[in-house]
């Protein structure tokens, strides 16, 4: 990767960390859009999978702080979520946006489930309905955004590596 | 596989394990630990993106808020605009209460039912009729002046012409008495000025300064000598050689009359020349009642606070146990 491409790759990443905590907030949506979710699998199908875990890892910290009764779950699940994406991409997926969006819907889910074993919050059928529902639903609308995320940036980051 | 990319693979693995590993010890730190490393990072890395948080929560409920504070103001409005309306009606009853004061006899109070439609403007309806001794021909007038005259009564309601009706007629005169003519509505006027009077047939020696108050003659019969109808606004210029036309403002504006008092025709016949400088006079004593009254009020619950609140300081040793 060029300077250049990582760079804009970076303005991206931050761009979505951004919109996480002020676009996510000001809709306050039941089904939230995970933009780190988002700029961790953009940055991951583009970058190794130790890097991308590091990167997940560093990510979910932040978010955890935010939350520090589950603190460490969002680490967690985020560093599982951005190596396997990345290994993952490079291993089976060609630049194809449909599967781009399954990626990301399968990538949101993973970690919501993995968060969600992890915290230990929920239990019994509060931790069913937000697994079979509220986070499908979550995954569902944030691959949808993924995918325009990655439509608009395609342009100007390229396609990511096979 | 070649050897480097053997390595790189191995390094990816263990990069991933140390982070996972490091989350997992994060998931199952003591509390305290926990919330310290939270904390850290929230006043350091996290700091931006926290007050980024919270500035777009204001915001959307300050969103949110728009609506609920444009429906308080909205309705905070609308009280205002009544409590406008109910001060006004209040001084406009105290005023006619002074009138009556003033009249002191031979009137009948009324409601005017104003039918608002077309047509309707000129007329209204009054809420007393023949029952209360309300007769055809009767002057009906406001505290500002005259409204009227009763053109047919019923047994419990009347219909009364106003002033801008072209069947209108009052013979008035200039209130120092140096002018006399015809008062009638100004037809020929459009738009606004249709609601203006007319005072016609005033002799051309005398000539009148606009902001003259002309106020009826007490000549024909019908209205009582003394009522304020109008004030010069400007002579008008007519075809007519042998005498002066001028435009009047009338003295009462008709949206405004909610009440008013209908003159029978023994108090006519008596005159009411002076019921409106007296129910001046007696429009500003009242006020000064009213003034007193509530200054009265006011010391008493003052005196009756005083009392409490020394009541209360008292020692328990020394309030009498009933």
């Amino acid at each position: 990767m060029t300077p250049a491409r990582a760079a804009r790759l970076a303005a991206v990443f931050l761009l979505l960390v951004a919109l996480h905590y002020t676009l996510r907030p000001a809709l306050a949506w039941r089904a939230p859009i995970d933009f780190l979710v988002i700029a961790v699998l953009l940055v991951a199908v583009r970058a190794r999978p130790g890097v991308a875990a590091l990167l997940g890892f560093a990510l979910g910290l932040v978010s955890d702080s935010l939350t520090p009764a589950a603190f460490g779950a969002g680490a967690l699940s985020m560093t599982v979520v951005g190596f396997s994406a990345s290994r993952l991409k490079a291993a089976f997926f060609a630049d194809n946006i449909a599967l781009n969006g399954v990626f990301v819907f399968l990538g949101k889910w993973a970690f919501d489930l993995i968060e969600l074993i992890a915290e230990q919050r929920l239990r019994g059928v509060e931790l069913l309905v937000q697994a079979v529902f509220w986070s499908p639903l979550a995954a569902a609308v944030t691959a949808a955004v993924g995918l325009v995320v990655l439509l608009a940036v395609r342009p100007v980051l390229g396609a990511a590596r096979a | 596989m070649p050897r480097a990319a053997r390595t790189d693979t191995r390094v990816d693995l263990v990069l991933a394990g140390v982070c996972g590993v490091a989350a997992l010890v994060c998931l199952i730190l003591p509390a305290p630990m926990r919330n310290a490393t939270a904390a850290a990072l929230r006043g350091t890395v996290v700091a931006p993106l926290a007050a980024l948080q919270e500035r777009a929560e204001l915001g959307r409920k300050a969103f949110l808020a728009r609506d609920e504070a444009l429906r308080v103001a909205d309705s905070v409005t609308l009280r205002s605009q009544r409590l406008a309306g109910v001060e006004e009606e209040n001084e406009r009853l105290r005023r006619l209460l002074g009138l009556a004061a003033a009249v002191q006899w031979g009137f009948v109070p009324a409601e005017v039912l104003q039918g608002r439609g077309l047509g309707d403007e000129f007329t209204a309806t009054l809420s007393a009729g023949r029952r209360e001794g309300v007769e055809a021909f009767s002057p009906v007038i406001a505290p500002e002046g005259l409204v009227g005259m009763v053109e047919q009564a019923d047994a419990t309601l009347s219909l009364a012409i106003l002033w801008p009706h072209p069947d209108f007629r009052v013979s008035a005169m200039v209130a120092d008495g140096s002018a006399y003519g015809i008062v009638g509505a100004h037809l020929g006027g459009q738009g606004a000025e249709r609601y203006l009077l007319e005072l016609r047939s005033v002799p051309l020696r005398a000539p009148l300064k606009p902001g003259a108050l002309v106020v009826s003659s007490g000549l024909g019969g019908v209205y009582p000598k003394g009522i304020p109808v109008g004030t010069v606004v400007s002579e008008l210029k007519t075809g007519e050689s042998y005498a002066r036309t001028y435009l009047l403002r009338p003295v009462v504006k008709l949206p405004d009359v909610a009440s008013v008092l209908i003159v029978g025709a023994a108090r006519v016949r008596a005159g009411l020349e002076s019921a409106w400088e007296v129910g001046a006079a007696t429009d500003a004593a009242t006020r000064r009642v009213v003034r007193a009254a509530d200054s009265l009020a006011a010391l008493s619950r003052r005196r009756t606070a005083d009392s409490l609140a020394r009541a209360a300081a008292r020692p328990e040793s020394t309030r009498k146990v009933p």
